[in-house]
Order: C-alpha cells, then structure tokens, then sequence
C-alpha cells in the first residue's frame, strides 16, 4: 500500500467514523422514526458529508500531532506500523477510544434495528404454540421416507454434477487468474483482474439468488438448480484454485524451466504436482457445500428435497416436515464427516 | 586454444525495484573449465547464473555462446534470443541448485526424464511417452551419479544429497555443453558435500562438460575449481587461479574482518 494511499484510506476512515458516532448521538437524542428519516434523505446525507468532512480535517489535525488514530491503526503501511506501547491501557489511547465508543454505537444501534426483546421469548401463549410444533416434528411421518429419499437423491446429484462441471473450467481458469503466472505481462494483469472481479461479482450473488435466475431460464426443476450452484462453484473454486497456484514455490518451477521445457511443460511438470492435493480437498468440500445449498434451493424451484419440504411446511404438515429435516440432518452429516476425513487423509 | 565457450562483455542486470544485481561484468569462460565464482551472499553470483540461461532477463549487455553440440558450430548472443531460441538456450545449458528443484512428489526415473522436456512436444510429455532412448539414457546418467538402484522411489524419499545427483542426472539428460551450479552443496552436510562435488567434478573431467559454480567455502574453491572469478556488489573484483587468493585478496573480496571457514 502506498503512502498517499494509507493516508487518504486513514482519513476517510476516521471522517466515517466521527459521522458515524455524532449521528449516532443526534439520533439518540431526537428519536426520528425511520419515515421522517427516509423523507429527510436529501438533508441526512448532506449532513453525513458535512460530519464527515469534520471528521476528516478532525482526522487530519489529530494525525499531524503524531496522535494515532483508528484509521491509522488499520490502514498505515507495513513499514509505519508501531507496536503500541503494551503499558499503556486501550482506553487511554485516541484510537483505543474511537474503537471502543464505535463498537458500543454499533452494538446499541443493533440491539434496536434488530427489535432484540428477550421478554417474547417467555411469553407463555408463544411458548405452547412452539412446543406444540416441535413436538409434531419430533414424531416424523415415515411414510414419506421412500419419497424423501428419492428426493435427497436428487439434491446430492445436484451438487455432484455442479462440482464436476465447474472443476474442469475452475481449473483452466485457476491459472490464468494467478498473479504468478499472468503478473508478467501488462495483458496478463488485464485478464488476471477481469477475472478475479468477474469471481468476486458473481460469488458475491448467492446460488438461491443464482437460482431464481436460472428457473426463469430453464424452468423450474433440478436443472436450474444444478445451472445455480454450478456458477457459484465456477467462481468459489477458481479463487480458491488461483489461490493455491500463487502459493506455489518457485524452485520446482526454475528447475523444469532450465531444461528448456515450453510454458505448458513448466505448468504440468512444476506447479500441477504441487497443486493437485489441496485442489482435491478444496473440490471435495465444494461439493459437501453445494450438497447443503442444494437442499434449499427447493425452494426457490431448484429442484431437490427442498421443494418437498417447502411444500409441507406450506401445508402446515410438521409431522412430514420431520421425516425431511431428519432425511437432510442425516445426509449433510455423513457427507461432511466424509468430506473432513478425506480432506484430513490427504494433507 | 580453441576459443572460450561463453564470452560475457559489459553484463548488466537492473531488477525492476531499482536494485543493480550486476554493474557490466566481463569475462570469458573456457571451454571444459570448472570455473568457480565466489562472493557474499547478494553479490549477484546467483543473478549471474541466471542470466546465462535467461532464468532471469540481462537488462543490457552480451553473452556470446560459441555451441559446439549436434556436429554443429554456432555463435549467437544468449542475451539477444528470443521466443523458441531461449528454450534452445536452456536445454544446452543444464542447472542444478541449491534446493535441488526436483518434483519430490514424482519418481527418481521421471525428474531424470524431465531433462528431455526441451526435445519433447508437450503432449507427447504429458503423455509420458518418452522414446526408448531417453529411457536408455535416464537410467544410465542415474548410474552414472550412484543411485541406479532408487529410480523407482519418491523423489522426496531420497536425502538431500541424493536429491542434488538426481539434479545432476536431470541436468545431464539435457545433453548440455555447459552445466551451472548455483550453490550446489550449501543445503547439505560436509561429508555429502564432497560426494556431490565429486560427482560435478567427474562429469566436467570424464563427460567433458564445461561447469560454472557458485560456492561459499574457499576450501571447496581451491579443492575443485579450475579458474575463480570473485564477485562484489555486482562488480568482477578478482580473476585467476583458486590458490592464488591469499589473505589480502580474501579481505577485498569478503570485507576486512571476515575469516575463512574450512570444510571437510
């Protein structure tokens, strides 16, 4: 991180959080309900910037002083970086205190957004009601297990043939979005950050969302399903592949090229055989993964067991919605116990 | 005399953050030497080796290499090749090093075959489909180094200085005219040192093979090299026989105040 850099992240850092602390107090003070506050959007953000401009010269004056500020803390380069005076307790730091007020702010703040209320939860009418439902499900229908089976069948196919055509193109794309090995050339570093923005994109969508995509797509059905968590494992493994390429040591790979091996010699010879265990365990747990997120994605009609059981949890049928959760309960648990030991067998 | 082998005129290497590796360094090496180059740690003794093979891009200056392999005669600049010829480049000059580089996952006879990598497609490679000679070839040059008999193990199973002839094995799988050494024996014990050493030694005397080595301990030097070139913050300071370096020459070359440590 440059120098310049680390100083202007440090400043907004700190104008955020000095914006953040006094809208909190004037909050707290005047108790607008949220539709006065979204009215007054045009005047809340101006008021954001205004405070956050004070917060940044406040930032700016502070720092010149020598005084080390939170931002400073997070965002100073490697080689500003202090040790902080150990006898010095975190309260009686700037910084310290600008964490601290922050962290209670967010907590307080969260607590109301949340509508946390511990009383609902001893409510005695609520609580029957509960009871009554967890004791429905607690004596699952049986007579649905063939059906459910059948079901869980289908979602463990999903997730299997989502990981086994994403590997192949997660694969190919893992080296040509590695650091190491497109870092050479200008052109290389245009793909290399298409590419890891392009992951980040579509990893940040999430397969339920991917789902609804792929049903007005393809229709409802496993299909689209399989389409959904197959993008987000194409994006998931290509980064954590790509990650592991650019881990790789760089004497096998001086060896294999000093006896004049082409490009595609140094990658199979060189960095393959020092990639393809964890590529194993990292692909192994994708697929444990995608077997969780195929469960749900039923209910989006993504096919699965999770269209079973969102259809008798729309009936209210809590006895069937018991067999269900015990079917999915007991299949994700082997498949992560396979999974942990296979992942722990190769390290 | 026939001419030397490798004539390296004005070598300079500038890495991208600004540190000058090599300030225009001039020398010649003869043919079928064993030529040692000495110096502190960040020299540009490693650089060096590199450059020759362009591991590592020359920022300007020329490396003429007089081949003399496949009844052929040619004479071109290392430092001016391009795309293919640069493979050419590396398959004619073999390099160990210090790490030993082998593929640890993979077996003996394989890291062996992967000295012909720059004489096979790459399909053909991939495939394993190595010819029969090469076969021939791999299993002898294993011979040749002592450890015939581990070419089915691990790689990684091997110890540090069977691993180094492994190195050497794989090297001369590349038919080379020049073989370099980059600190070849700093990451093993004394007593495997000299085997390895030996090993280099005989491949130079017996196989005819011109080597360049890095080295730490002088005693090595004097033991083995040939001819010595010291280098100093990316200068040539010293050229010419490994006994004359006396005491004087020592400081100039290591800093007053440094002392020799022996080995053996």
């Amino acid at each position: 991180m440059s120098e310049t850099g680390g100083k202007i992240r440090r400043t907004i850092f700190d104008a955020i959080v000095f914006a953040y602390l006094v809208i909190f107090v004037l909050v707290a003070i005047m108790r607008p309900d949220s539709d006065e506050l979204i009215e007054q959007m045009g005047f809340n953000v101006a008021l954001f910037f205004g405070l956050a401009f004070m917060g940044g010269v406040i930032s700016l004056a502070v720092s010149a002083k020598g005084i080390k500020t939170l931002g400073e803390v997070i965002y100073a380069p490697a080689h500003r970086r202090t040790v902080s005076d150990p006898d010095t307790p975190l309260w009686q730091t700037f910084w310290g205190v600008q964490l601290i007020l922050a962290l209670i702010a967010t907590f307080v703040l969260g607590w109301v957004l949340t509508e946390v209320n511990p009383l609902l939860l001893i409510e005695a009418e609520p609580i029957s009601q509960a009871m009554r439902l967890f004791a429905e499900v607690a004596d699952p229908d049986w007579s649905i297990l063939p059906k459910a089976i059948m079901k869980i069948i289908e979602s463990i196919f999903i997730a299997f043939m989502a990981t086994a055509f994403a590997v192949p193109i997660a694969f190919v794309l893992s080296f040509i979005s590695a650091r190491n090995i497109m870092g050479k050339s200008p052109i290389g570093m245009v793909i290399y950050t298409l590419l890891r923005v392009s992951f980040n994109l579509s990893r940040s969508i999430e397969p339920i969302l991917w789902a609804i995509i792929f049903t007005i797509w393809v229709s409802f059905g496993p299909f689209a399903g399989m389409l959904a968590l197959m993008v987000h494992s194409i994006a998931s493994l290509a980064k954590q592949y790509s990650e592991i390429v650019e881990g790789v040591s760089d004497g096998p790979i001086e060896g294999i090229e000093a006896t004049g091996a082409g490009r595609l010699q140094t990658v199979w010879f060189a960095i393959v055989p020092q990639i393809v265990l964890p590529y194993i365990s990292y692909t192994i747990y994708r697929w444990d993964t995608n077997l969780r997120m195929a469960t749900i994605l039923g209910f989006v009609g993504g096919g699965g067991i999770g269209t079973m059981l969102m259809e008798y949890q729309g009936q209210s049928r809590w006895p069937q919605v018991g067999t269900i959760i015990v079917v999915m309960a007991f299949v994700v648990w082997v498949m992560d116990a396979f999974s942990s030991h296979v992942r722990a067998a190769i390290k | 005399m026939s001419q030397p082998i490798l004539s390296i005129r004005n070598l300079v290497k500038t890495y991208p953050n600004g540190v000058r590796a090599l300030k225009g360094v001039s020398f010649d090496v003869k043919r079928g030497e064993f030529l040692v180059i000495i110096g502190l740690s960040g020299s540009g003794k490693s650089t060096l080796l590199r450059c020759l093979n362009r591991l590592h891009e020359p920022t300007s200056g020329e490396i003429i290499f007089r081949s003399e392999s496949d009844g052929m005669r040619k004479e071109f600049d290392i430092a001016k090749a391009e795309g293919k010829q640069i493979y050419e480049v590396r398959r004619k000059i073999g390099m160990i090093f210090q790490h030993f580089n082998i593929i640890e996952r993979h077996s003996v006879i394989n890291n062996v075959l992967y000295g012909s990598l720059g004489r096979t497609s790459a399909w053909r490679s991939i495939l394993g489909l190595y010819s029969q000679e090469d076969r021939r070839k791999a299993k002898d040059y294993l011979d040749l180094v002592g450890i015939g008999d581990k070419a089915h193990y691990r790689a990684s199973q091997l110890s540090g200085g069977q691993q180094q002839r492994v190195a050497i094995a794989r090297a001369l799988m590349q038919s080379p005219e020049i073989l370099l050494a980059d600190e070849p024996v700093a990451s093993l014990d004394p007593a495997t040192c000299h085997t390895v050493m030996d090993y280099l030694r005989k491949v130079n005397t017996e196989l005819g093979l011109t080597v360049i080595c890095n080295l730490h301990f002088l005693s090595l030097v004097r033991q083995y090299g040939t001819r010595v070139i010291a280098l100093k913050a990316g200068e040539l300071v010293y050229e010419g026989h490994p006994n004359d370096i006396d005491e004087a020459w020592f400081a100039r070359i290591y800093g007053e105040g440094a002392r020799e440590v022996h080995v053996n």
